[in-house]
């Protein structure tokens, strides 16, 4: 992985208001040529289940770091709470990070997934 | 500004803020939910867990700042678009560490299913869920009553512009 440049919090700033906002793409979408994949490999953000933390709140958050619709929100969170776990993004691992960053800065559990690792 | 303003009960809350006191001062130093990326280079991750201890704090200090000198005389707390974002997380910061440290006996089935009798719960955990119910209690008012500001921001962050003057709320949670 190559180093960081900016801290994290000045990294996920952009990440957050930008979310979702691209036309055309949902948030979970990202137009990339191959060969970025094919260096960095796609990477899943992978939300597990845990027993504090509301469904409102799992969905609230869902919609804020992702800016997901409600009914994808929900769906996602439901996903978690009866499956354990929900993909809630996929794309470039650095992406994935800020990603993983948000959703930690909300206490909620975040692992980065590749193919790699299975 | 939407602001909604809660009425609770100073014999029931007071005895809890003890408890919450003493975990927010351990979170000081501890993530309430652990950080999970282990592969990551050790010095970003350092970054990383300093700058999400630094929010946790910042969180856990507005929270225990609604319990302040005019609280234990009008026994009542203020959220708005503010502090809802804020307050919603150090709520969840305190149920996570509460749960793993106080509450560790109980099944993750129970909670999650509210199964739980209070009264039959053993005395040195009856504040602990108490605290844990209470925290609760809060973020599900703020989700309801604020998620818009949540999801829009705070005030001057770009976003698309919903309704905006809702009126203030009153709520009464005094059980007494």
């Amino acid at each position: 992985m190559s180093p960081p440049v900016l801290t994290t919090a000045r990294r996920a700033e952009p990440l957050l208001a930008g979310a979702g906002a691209r036309p055309g793409l949902a948030p979970d979408e990202v137009a990339l040529p191959e060969s970025a994949f094919a260096v960095q490999g796609p990477w899943r953000v992978v939300v597990l289940n845990d027993p504090v933390n509301s469904m409102g709140y799992v969905v609230l958050v869902f919609r804020k770091v992702f800016g997901f619709a409600e009914p994808r929100a929900r769906r996602h969170m439901l996903e978690v709470h009866e499956q354990g776990r929900s993909v809630v993004w996929s794309g470039l691992r650095e992406q994935a990070e800020l990603y993983a960053f948000a959703l930690q800065q909300w206490h909620l559990t975040a692992v980065l997934e590749t193919d790699e690792a299975h | 500004m939407k602001r909604i303003e809660v009425k609770l009960s100073l014999p029931v809350v007071a005895p809890l803020l003890d408890l919450m006191k003493a975990s927010s001062d351990v979170l000081e130093a501890q993530i309430a939910a652990p950080i999970t990326l282990d592969d990551i280079d050790a010095d970003f991750r350092e970054d990383w867990r300093a700058e999400l201890l630094g929010g946790q704090q910042e969180e856990l200090h507005a929270l225990m700042g609604l319990f302040n000198s005019d609280f234990f005389i009008n026994g009542v707390v203020a959220f708005d678009e503010d502090n809802a974002e804020i307050i919603v997380r150090a709520c969840s910061a305190l149920r996570l560490r509460l749960r793993r440290h106080d509450l560790d006996i109980l099944e993750d089935e129970q909670l999650e299913s509210g199964g739980v009798d209070i009264e039959r719960l053993p005395a040195a955990l009856q504040k602990p869920f108490m605290c844990y119910v209470f925290l609760g209690t809060i973020q599900e008012l703020i989700i309801q009553h604020l998620d818009t500001a949540i999801l829009r921001g705070p005030a001057g962050e770009s976003g698309p512009a919903e309704d905006d003057d809702e009126g203030a709320g009153d709520f009464d949670l005094d059980k007494d």
